[in-house]
């Protein structure tokens, strides 16, 4: 079995793209992480939901988590608006931006889980030739790589 | 290794140790750690004089008093405390910025009196970003406060700031004397430094009546994480102020007061190690252990006794003169360089002076002035103390970067004046009316 094999079509944004926009395609597909790709279809970044919501939640109740209970429902409602007019690339943190990791289509399935647990990535892009051919989600390399049920 | 050739090798290790200590250029805690190991291998100092001695060993006073509300610390930032009271506060104040900023730099004061001013300021700064978001003011005139507030109500008590427990285990005094001398000029202190952050930040305090809902629906209750744990630890905390209160008609040290508090805490608490551990700073620790075995290795080899000779000598009588300078210089090395490694340098010195002092008053008038010109310096610059560092590694991270010279910048204002009117104080006090 093959990156090639287990890869699904997944959706991809660009780095100039909204940021309120990308974050709504992970909500309303469910998503875990979505891929940033270029002008050529080269996978640039991988961004996950959870970079979204560290970029929208303040740091300074990331420290003291304590402080996210003081806050009434309004007030949490208003912290999606920090997405307002940014782009994907805001979102992005530096090391997201730097290290961008991808398979090849030829990877062994081992070899893909490697890629994922190193990167902590709930989706890797797999790359033929340069350009993105899909994803492995971490969903179906699992379903690949445990005994059935 | 002795003779003049142990006094040259001394000196030399502990003036290279305390460059790279000042300039940063290696850890503080790699550097006092290897000068100490360095004094031990030429054998300048052993076992014996390092650990043991009350003269020239590690001062375990210091260390343990560290340890023991390192601990407490640790229990009590666990409660939700600091941020119910700042917002609680917030509201009180109807979140009109000036009265604000008043309320936390009041709070931040009085804990820094009780527990150490680095814990204080980052228990305090994350609930300050949040209510100066919520007002829509810039919320780097209040950290700069609060930390200049830390600094300042530090000062009042044996306890408030490092340098005071390094001045307490050398000198005997007890917990009532630093309140009792320090405490009163502290409160005139923190009125003049509230008046003059009136002037300061006067710029950041807009008032937007249409943000104060958003501070009023904060709910101060919901801060609050374990209700018990809380009450529990006001109990202790309150014991142990009561300790140290007692301490000196009890006979025992701060460092003992201290130790069973943590203990007991660490018990009614029912926490896991790693959480009553967590604020232990461990590195401070070690900084101090071979600090104290550097300053004592100089006490051994007897630079220390020929500097205070030269230093008594130099006074004569002019004992006011003295103090003048102990404060004054003390107040500019601080802002310069860490006043931990100044005071435990010092301290042997200053004891020779109140040794030669005739009026006992007098004598201890040495020791407030050390003590209020290295805490009081410590607000002149950026890097003065640990917890301005500490604050503007928050602020960089929240995306409000505070630099050097802005901070510096309200600092000198603020140390000159805090310390200009202490020396009224100190004259007035031990050598005018004493």
């Amino acid at each position: 079995m093959r990156a090639r094999d287990i890869a699904e079509d997944y959706p991809t944004v660009g780095p100039d793209d909204d940021a309120m926009q990308t974050a709504q395609l992970l909500a309303q597909r469910r998503l875990g992480a979505i891929v940033v790709v270029d002008d050529s279809g080269k996978p640039v970044a991988v961004l996950p939901g959870s970079q979204v919501l560290n970029f929208v939640i303040p740091q300074y109740v990331q420290d003291d988590p304590g402080l996210a209970r003081v806050y009434d429902e309004k007030s949490a409602d208003e912290f999606s608006a920090k997405l307002a007019g940014r782009r994907v690339r805001d979102v992005l943190s530096p090391r997201e931006l730097r290290d961008v990791e991808v398979v090849d289509a030829e990877a062994t399935v081992l070899e893909v889980a490697a890629v994922m647990a190193r990167m902590h990535s709930p989706v890797v892009a797999v790359v033929d030739d340069g350009r993105m051919i899909g994803v492995v989600t971490v969903g179906s390399l699992l379903d690949h790589v445990l005994p059935s049920a | 290794m002795t003779g003049a050739l142990a006094t040259t090798a001394a000196v030399v290790v502990f003036v290279v140790a305390y460059a790279l200590i000042a300039t940063e250029r290696i850890p503080r805690t790699a550097a006092a750690l290897s000068g100490a190991a360095l004094l031990a291998a030429l054998g300048i100092v052993g076992a014996e004089e390092m650990f043991f001695s009350e003269e020239t060993g590690v001062d375990w006073n210091v260390i343990f008093l560290l340890l023991g509300m390192m601990i407490v610390v640790s229990v009590v930032k666990q409660t939700g405390l600091f941020d119910f009271l700042a917002i609680w506060a917030s509201k009180r104040a109807k979140g009109r910025p000036f009265r604000v900023m008043v309320m936390l730099v009041v709070i931040t004061a009085v804990a820094s009196a009780f527990l150490d001013n680095v814990t204080t300021v980052l228990l305090i700064a994350p609930v300050t970003l949040l209510v100066c978001d919520r007002l829509g003011v810039p919320p780097v005139p209040f950290l700069i406060a609060e930390v200049m507030a830390s600094n300042i109500g530090g000062t009042a008590t044996l306890i408030g700031d490092p340098p005071n427990i390094i001045i307490a285990s050398r000198s005997g005094l007890s917990f009532n004397d630093f309140l009792v001398n320090l405490a009163p000029i502290v409160i005139v202190l923190m009125v003049v430094f509230i008046g003059l952050c009136r002037v300061l930040f006067r710029d950041a305090f807009v008032y937007h009546p249409e943000r104060v809902d958003r501070v009023m629906a904060l709910d101060e209750r919901e801060a609050i994480r374990d209700g018990a744990l809380l009450v529990r630890s006001l109990v202790v905390l309150a014991g142990i102020i009561a300790g140290f209160v007692l301490h000196a008609a009890l006979h025992i040290e701060p460092a003992v007061v201290a130790l069973l508090g943590a203990g007991v805490i660490v018990v009614v608490s029912r926490t896991e190690p790693r959480e009553y551990l967590e604020e232990v700073e461990w590195g401070t620790l070690v900084f101090f252990m071979g600090l104290f075995v550097m300053v004592g290795a100089l006490v051994e080899v007897g630079v220390i006794e020929r500097l205070g000779e030269a230093a008594v000598a130099a006074v004569g009588d002019r004992y006011l003169l003295a103090a003048t300078v102990l404060l004054g210089g003390s107040a500019i090395l601080s802002g310069i360089v860490d006043n931990i490694p100044y005071v435990a340098t010092m301290t042997p010195l200053v004891q020779d002076l109140v040794d030669a002092t005739p009026d006992p008053q007098q004598g201890e008038a040495m020791w407030w002035a050390l003590a209020l010109g290295a805490d009081l310096g410590g607000n002149a610059t950026a890097v003065g103390a640990s917890a301005n560092v500490v604050v503007l590694g928050i602020a960089a991270r929240n995306g409000h970067p505070i630099s050097f010279w802005e901070f510096t910048k309200y600092g000198l204002i603020v140390a000159a004046v805090t310390v200009a009117l202490t020396w009224p104080y100190v004259w007035l006090r031990y050598f005018a009316m004493g």
